[in-house]
């Protein structure tokens, strides 16, 4: 369980938000809906345990994230995947590289073995036999789905995707949609912040629960019961 | 997967195209700095080109038999700065002499053999100081069948002092030279630092401390720095001992290829090594913040 408790972030000079309260259960896919410029990132990264809230706090599994033991701090963060906003930053890079410090950052994985479960990934993103392309040369589309792949690589018990189904695109929804409850299916948690929820899950997950600024969905899961949210 | 990852030699699991090239180029470069290092310990500086060149001449009187002048030289070889003692009987010494003067053979004919016996005492390289040159020479001289006390006591101490500035030259250069491994290297690794800027920044996000990082490249540097120049040292002295039993003049000036194996030269080859493990963790350190104060 992730809890944020009366979570308050200043930027730019101003209060985003304050005195907000976020509860995400575990095995289970959320989504966060906000307009632009609302915080989604910040709220992503305030619940990985990167930005430290300025006011309120985050807990996981009833431990502080900021307050609490860093050692479980770090290893909270170590369990998490995170698939960012797309940017240039690793365009140097080729989708092999992407495989190659995710496994670096999940603990020894034997290179043969990487390898079968990269294309494997790729090939569930809809990019088999990527792994020469550059990243530079991908398109948006193309760098979101590597960017998961990637990350899945590692099997994170909670994954943060930030603006992944809008930046797939339409055609990858489905997979997506799919993806996203099998994880929580097999006790993962998933946590997308988005702008908008496509409408055929927005129906799907029925009503979403308003917090400041946001919307919170949980999206069904076949076979699992439905816990609370904030 | 799970545990922590292993962040042992993470730049050559991140980059090693570039660790290639500078592990390629810092081999050469301790092969060089290897042999220098070596030339330089078992050469002494200039100590021993001037110890195979300088010797005490100890001239015996006219009436000392061969067999004392020699008993006196094996008790003078047993000295501890000295390296060699050899008599020369009068007879060699003649012949010595018309070599070094060809033409005055008539010299002889007037009243026999007029050169006395010597001894000509050789000091260790290691020794050629003025202390160890006085104690020779005043030995010698508190002898009854010595006569003359040649040592060249009059300018010894000026080419001593010569050979010790020579000494400290050569040194500085060398230590100059590591000054230069320390610096390329820290712009080495922080130029890799900031190429991997990213893949750190992607590891600190999952959980992975950045001191941990930087102990753990700087811990590798170590390792790869000791190897890299241990192995330079063994090839660059390898290379100096072909040299060195391939030319009479080097071997003078720099000594026997058999010393090369001798365990203070070894052990000044390990001190090196360590030395430079050490450097290379520096650098690699230093480098690491220098990026990082960069990207700030």
């Amino acid at each position: 369980m992730i809890e944020g408790f009366r979570l308050g972030i200043f930027s730019r000079g101003t209060t985003l938000w304050d005195g907000l309260d976020f509860a995400f259960g575990d095995a289970a896919a959320w989504l966060v809906a906000g307009p632009p410029s609302s915080g989604k990132t910040l709220l992503l990264s305030t619940l990985r345990g990167e930005r430290r809230p300025d006011a309120g706090d985050v807990v996981v599994s009833g431990e502080s994230l900021y307050r609490g033991n860093a050692a479980r701090a770090r290893a909270w963060r170590a369990s998490c995947g995170h698939v960012p906003e797309q940017t240039v930053a690793d365009a140097r890079l080729t989708v092999g590289d992407l495989f190659r410090r995710s496994a670096l950052a999940g603990g020894g994985v034997r290179e043969s073995e990487r390898k079968d479960r990269a294309e494997r990934l790729l090939e569930m993103v809809g990019l088999p036999g990527a792994s020469e392309w550059r990243i530079a040369e991908l398109s948006i589309s193309e760098r979101v789905r590597a960017c998961l792949a990637a990350e899945l690589l590692r099997g994170p018990k909670v994954l943060f995707c930030d603006g992944v189904v809008a930046g797939a695109g339409i055609p990858w929804r489905e997979m997506l949609w799919g993806l996203f409850r099998a994880l929580a299916r097999e006790g993962n948690t998933v946590v997308l912040a988005e702008r908008t929820i496509p409408e055929r899950w927005a129906l799907a997950a029925g009503d979403a629960e308003p917090v400041g600024p946001f919307r919170v969905f949980r999206l069904p899961v076949p076979g699992a019961v439905k816990g609370e949210h904030g | 997967m799970s545990g922590p990852p292993s962040l042992w030699w993470i730049d050559w699991r991140l980059s090693r195209a570039a660790l290639v090239r500078e592990t390629i180029g810092r081999f050469l470069f301790f092969c060089l700095l290897g042999s220098a290092l070596l030339s330089l310990f078992l050469s002494g500086g200039g100590s021993r080109f001037l110890a195979g060149r300088y010797a005490i001449t100890a001239v015996l009187r006219a009436e000392v038999p061969s067999a004392e002048a020699e008993g006196l030289a094996r008790k003078v070889a047993a000295l501890p700065p000295v390296r060699s003692a050899a008599y020369r009987d009068p007879e060699a010494a003649w012949k010595e002499f018309l070599r070094a003067y060809p033409g005055l053979d008539p010299l002889r004919g007037a009243g026999g053999n007029p050169m006395p016996g010597y001894i000509e005492i050789r000091i260790r390289p290691d020794r050629l100081t003025g202390a160890d040159v006085g104690l020779v020479a005043s030995t010698l001289r508190s002898v009854p069948h010595v006569e003359q006390v040649l040592a060249g006591e009059a300018w010894l101490p000026r080419l001593l002092r010569a050979g010790r500035v020579a000494s400290w030259v050569c040194w500085g250069i060398f230590g100059a030279f590591l000054a230069g491994f320390f610096l390329v290297g820290r712009l080495q690794e922080r130029a890799r630092a900031v190429a991997l800027a990213g893949d750190f920044s992607f590891l600190a996000e999952r959980g992975v401390p950045a001191g941990r990082l930087a102990f753990y490249r700087a811990a590798a540097a170590a390792v790869s720095g000791f190897l890299l120049a241990a192995a330079g040292t063994a090839a660059g002295g390898g290379a100096l001992f072909l040299f060195l039993g391939n030319d009479p003049f080097l071997e003078g000036v720099i000594g026997p290829p058999s010393d090369l194996l001798l365990p203070r030269t070894v052990a000044a080859a390990v001190l090196f090594s360590c030395a430079s493990a050490l450097l290379s963790a520096a650098a690699s350190l230093h480098g690491w913040r220098a990026a990082r104060s960069g990207r700030k």
